[in-house]
């Protein structure tokens, strides 16, 4: 489409990626992660400045081994940095205490994961109240039942993980993760344990969550069609920021890898994977 | 096979080992009561055979021997000498105390004493003794001092001689530990002691010493001809024999309690085994599947489950073995520096059947205990290595319907039998065919409830898990966990229950015999304690003063009553030539030979009331009244309202009788009022008190009995609270011993529940990240695992206390039925207890895991593999 861009960054650049006029939900400054010590050590992200917008549903993208998955580790609090700042809305991460980082979990972040990782005990409207009922707080059923008609999920309620589909368990992952209205949700690669049909489905879900429910959703993805659905791309090769695309289409996620991949040189996993998934 | 099982049980190592310590225990408990009746029986031998000191020979029979035999040992050829032993009581006084001591004979030669001087001399004259040191403490004396030794006259009347003490000995080998220790005096005064009591000088065994040079089988030949119908054998060789014979029942009926207890711990090992081996093979099933897909068969995936367990047994059950050893030895090196160091050697003797059995028991249970996940194993199928490892899911609890069935009716059949067995023992009156039912119902009906238990336990554990889970999401999450194993958790707590069950079973038994005991004791004595001297021929005697001073102070004490006493002349009646009793009005008039006495006992009613069980006992004791026993008014021909007149050195009082039909009464006593009886003899003896003790406690009953016996009076000591305190210790020391043998399968089994929850947690790591990953603290989690914990353990233990507590119901119905009424008890303190246990050690158990399961940081839920 012609209003995506493409804009490959370097050093230079000023920190605070994209320039939307949204307000920035979750940012990261000069954020760095490396594993082990001397030779063996390994920059998996390397001073990265990002900005994501509150309603918006952004895309990390990024080859294996690209520091998506870290990146996000570091935005949710699940991690430490080694150096540099992360903050979801005004809260600085970096420097609090693990109790600290798991009430603001608890609070303010919703999560969907690749293994949908309910609670195989509990029913799926147990499972779906649990982040609530951990608070402390009472279901807002409005908002409840908003959520499970929204993400069909209606009719299944009082089944356990077990006796639901791959598609419908993510559903109910999703509702988990939005029951509490977090400042924002990270999906995990949501989609990698599903048929692309309940893929699109799940993908379609989280978009309408955005659109519809004013939800702030970052998604971690290395598939160019679940990219797509997003409003926004933020790629990643070797712990940088390696470009960004707006508005984005299958076609042009693939054109901004390739251009990745013209500029980094091959990189591997990334092509098998992204065609994959795009033949399928 | 070998390579791969060795592997896999490298990889689980950790989960192993907590099994393991479970048979460890069990197998060290074992080794360490076989290696107990092995010192039984060797500390019987050593204590016999110290006896013969350094003999050579030991001439014994079942006879007797005369001083003319150990002569003609002596006149034997290659013998040096000869002792004829002897083992004489004498009653020795020091201080207040007579003590009853063993007194052996000094020997002839110094290599045939087995007790040696610490101090002082050896006796010599006829006046000397050398004495134990604690029997010396105890009689307050020293070397130098003099005591008294009780002699019988020809009249039989008790003389005091004095004896020095020459000397302090002390028994090594312990020869006579067993009968308090050994006094010694000089052989010639001891026959002359012995001849004076009993007329003869005779002997059980000689010991004989052999001349330098003399060859042991020829002299032994030489005896046996000389000593016809003897036998002649080595010291060892004669107590070994002895030995055997005394303790040969002793020891075994030691090692079949304790290892009835061995063997619930054990079970409850096996129990704590088959849990872990489930999840092992439920963790493994990808690996497991993949061999059957590479080609191994049922049989080979199978048989490698059983040799994991048998590698397992045999490491566990070794280290099992050293652990009882070490354990056994520590205690003997413990107990060498206690009071009892000189009846103990000093190192554990170690057999075979020490080290065999153990092992053999223990690799026996654990491969047992693996069969069924042996099963399990073979049951995966190859395709099972091609699907995704799933996360973990629910365990569809699918036991089988026969397994349902025959636990039911065993149910069923086991507490019908145990109903039946306390019928028994209440109606029918037949306490041991009603015990014989009840044991046989009982140990049914256990078998049932354990089998059963996959069936309704996770239910209960739901029901206490809804209770649990109003207080908040942690618990409602712990409650959920336990119940997606029901299976494991059933056998965990199973575990729990048979410990706990059998713990409050023998304590309801023991809170019942007692307060039934007490109930029928308070009936049958009207006093809690009362003391009486005994008096002689001619009639009651005083307490000795220092006996009434003890009794005064004792602490406990409530009340004392001083009842008086006096044998007067029954008026109206004569004691015919025949024995039996005649009355005056045929004519006969009494002499001071065929007149009849009585004790009568003159009491001050408000005094007696106060120390009376049950004061209506005495309520028509008043002036001018007199109590006759039923059967002695039937004798007598006295009917109530008749006039007695009884006389004594004062005068005669004429009293209006009042029969006590009652049937108990104080003793086969009259009771007058003491003003009465003053009347009829200014000076009555003071025989008896009377003590009514505070509630509960019992403490003034030994003191009593303490102060009694230092002073050697002949004075009884009964009543209600003098019984209930020989049975309680009795009570309390039978079910201290079997709680604490019971306590090795409760650990076992809290060891299961740590294990349990330690496998969960594997499990569940991708799930506990997830929890740490929306929000959940680690100090949640570790509460999370806290309740789970609590929840399995407290399960376990509650329905074991109401099982414990029923079956130790129906046991005290079988058994104590026969006696009276039987009152059935809760003994609070100790369900409160064990119940507190439980639930602290569901806790603890929960520290170790919930360490691992907070460890991993929440990114591992987000990871794909």
């Amino acid at each position: 489409m012609d209003t995506t861009v493409f804009v490959p960054l370097d050093e230079g650049t000023d920190p605070t990626v994209g320039g939307h006029a949204g307000v920035a939900a979750v940012r990261a400054r000069k954020l760095a992660k490396t594993y082990g010590r001397g030779a063996a050590q390994v920059r998996a992200l390397d001073a990265v400045d990002v900005d994501f917008e509150a309603g918006r549903f952004t895309a990390i993208m990024g080859p294996s081994g690209s520091g998506k998955s870290t990146l996000m580790h570091l935005l949710a609090g699940l991690d430490s940095a080694t150096s540099g700042q992360a903050f979801i809305g005004r809260t600085e991460l970096t420097g609090l205490g693990d109790k600290e980082l798991t009430l603001l979990r608890r609070d303010r972040v919703g999560f969907v994961f690749q293994q949908f990782n309910l609670l195989p005990m509990f029913t799926a409207e147990q499972n779906i109240m649990l982040p609530v009922e951990l608070a402390g707080g009472t279901v807002d059923g409005e908002w409840f039942a908003t959520l499970t008609r929204t993400l069909g999920i209606e009719d299944r309620l009082e089944h356990r993980p077990a006796e639901m589909s791959g598609g419908q368990q993510q559903r109910v992952a999703i509702a988990r993760a939005l029951i509490a209205r977090p400042d924002v949700v990270f999906a995990d690669e949501p989609t990698g344990n599903l048929d692309s049909r309940a893929g699109a489905q799940v993908l379609s879900f989280l978009r309408r969550s955005v659109r519809e429910l004013g939800r702030t959703i970052i998604m971690v993805t290395h598939d160019p069609a679940a990219a797509a659905y997003a409003d926004r791309v933020i790629l990643l090769a070797d712990g940088r920021i390696a470009g960004e695309i707006t508005d984005p289409t299958p076609e042009a996620v693939l054109a901004g890898l390739d251009a990745l991949r013209s500029l980094e040189g091959p990189v591997d996993g990334l092509d098998g994977d992204a065609t994959s998934q795009a033949g399928a | 096979m070998l390579r791969l099982t060795l592997a896999q049980m490298r990889r689980s190592i950790g989960r192993l080992s907590a099994a393991g310590v479970a048979i460890v225990i069990g197998t060290a408990f074992v080794a360490a009561t076989l290696l107990g009746g092995n010192l039984i029986t060797r500390s019987a031998f050593d204590a016999i055979s110290a006896q013969y000191a350094r003999a050579d020979l030991v001439v014994s029979t079942s006879a007797t021997f005369t001083p003319q035999t150990v002569d003609t040992i002596r006149s034997t050829a290659g013998v040096a000498q000869a002792s004829g032993m002897v083992q004489s009581w004498q009653g020795l006084v020091g201080g207040d105390r007579t003590i009853f001591q063993q007194v052996i004979p000094t020997t002839p030669d110094p290599r045939l004493m087995p007790l040696v001087l610490s101090k002082g001399a050896w006796p010599t004259g006829a006046d000397q003794i050398a004495l134990p040191p604690d029997v010396a403490t105890r009689l307050s004396v020293g070397v130098g001092d003099t005591i008294g030794l009780q002699t019988h006259g020809s009249d039989s009347e008790t003389q005091t001689r004095r004896l020095t003490v020459t000397g302090l000995v002390d028994d090594p080998r312990n020869a006579y530990g067993g009968g308090g220790g050994a006094a010694v005096m000089d052989v010639t005064a001891l026959d002359a002691l012995q001849k004076a009591d009993g007329g003869e000088l005779t002997y059980r065994e000689i010991t004989v010493l052999l001349a330098d040079g003399a060859s042991l089988p020829s002299v032994t030949a030489a005896l046996r001809d000389a000593v016809p119908h003897a036998s002649v054998v080595t010291p060892d060789e004669h107590a070994q024999a002895v030995a055997q014979r005394l303790s040969g029942g002793q020891d075994l009926f030691f090692l079949i309690f304790v290892l009835t207890f061995a063997a619930i711990a054990l079970l409850v090992a096996g129990l704590v085994i088959t849990n872990t081996f489930q999840v092992l093979v439920a963790q493994r099933t990808r690996t497991l599947a993949l061999l059957r897909a590479v080609g191994a068969n049922k049989r080979q995936v199978g048989a490698g489950v059983l040799l994991e367990a048998g590698i397992l047994g045999v490491v566990s059950s070794l280290i099992g073995v050293v652990l009882g050893c070490g354990l056994g030895q520590l205690a003997l090196t413990i107990a060498g520096h206690t009071s009892a160091a000189a009846f103990l050697p000093h190192s554990i003797s170690v057999t075979w059947a020490v080290v065999v059995i153990p092992l053999l028991v223990g690799v026996a249970v654990t491969v047992l205990a693996s069969l069924v996940p042996a099963r399990v194993a073979t049951r995966v199928a190859p395709l099972a290595a091609l699907r995704p490892a799933d996360g973990p899911t629910l365990e569809k609890g699918s036991a089988g319907r026969v397994r349902l069935v025959l636990s039911v009716l065993v149910m069923v059949l086991g507490f019908g039998l145990l109903a039946l067995g306390a019928a028994l023992g209440t109606v029918g009156g037949d306490a041991q065919m009603g015990l014989l039912a009840g044991i046989a119902g009982g140990a049914l009906s256990f078998v049932g409830v354990a089998v059963s238990a996959v069936f309704w336990m996770p239910r209960v554990t739901s029901w206490s898990g809804r209770l649990v889970g109003l207080s908040g999401p942690t618990a409602r999450l712990a409650s959920a966990n336990t119940l997606r194993n029901p299976r494991r958790t059933a056998a965990t707590s199973t575990a729990l229950l048979i410990g706990v069950t059998l713990v409050a079973m023998m304590s309801t038994g023991a809170a019942s015999a007692r307060t039934s005991l007490t109930a029928q004791l308070d009936q049958q004595f009207p006093i809690d304690v009362a003391v009486d001297a005994l008096g002689d021929a001619n009639g009651a005697a005083d307490l000795p003063a220092n006996v009434v001073t003890a009794v005064n102070q004792a602490s406990g004490v409530r009340a004392v009553a001083r009842p008086k006493s006096a044998s007067l002349v029954v008026g109206g009646i004569y004691a015919a030539a025949d024995g039996s009793i005649g009355l005056t009005g045929d004519g006969t008039v009494p002499t001071p030979q065929n007149q009849v006495s009585t004790p009568v006992v003159g009491i001050d009613p408000a005094q007696a009331k106060a120390v009376l069980n049950d004061p209506s006992l005495v309520k028509d004791v008043e002036a001018g009244s007199v109590v006759v026993p039923s059967f002695q008014a039937y004798q007598w021909h006295l009917t109530d309202g008749s006039r007695l007149t009884l006389t004594g050195p004062t005068g005669p009082v004429t009293l209006t009788v009042v029969v006590d039909d009652g049937g108990h009464g104080i003793g086969s006593v009259l009771l007058v009022d003491q003003a009465d009886l003053l009347r009829a003899d200014a000076h009555p003896a003071q025989s008896s008190m009377w003590v009514a003790l505070a509630p509960g406690d019992l403490s003034a009953v030994s003191a009593i009995q303490d102060a009694v016996g230092d002073t050697g009076a002949p004075v009884t000591v009964q009543g209600a609270a003098v019984e209930r305190a020989s049975y309680e210790t009795v009570i309390d020391t039978a079910l201290g011993i079997v709680v604490g043998l019971l306590g090795v399968a409760v650990v076992i089994a809290l060891i299961g529940v740590a294990n349990t929850l330690s496998l969960s947690v594997l499990e569940r790591r991708r799930e506990s990240a997830t929890l740490r990953a929306i929000g959940v603290t680690r100090g949640q989690l570790r509460w999370m695992l806290a309740v789970e914990g609590m929840l399995i353990a407290g399960v376990g233990a509650v329905l074991g206390i109401v099982l414990g507590l029923v079956y130790g119901w129906a046991g005290s119905l079988a058994g104590l039925g026969v006696m009276g009424p039987v009152v059935l008890s809760v003994p609070w303190r100790d369900i409160v207890l064990a119940a507190v246990i439980a639930l602290v050690a569901g806790l603890v158990a929960s520290v170790a895991p919930g360490r691992s399961a907070v460890r991993p940081s929440p990114v591992a839920a987000l990871a794909t593999e």
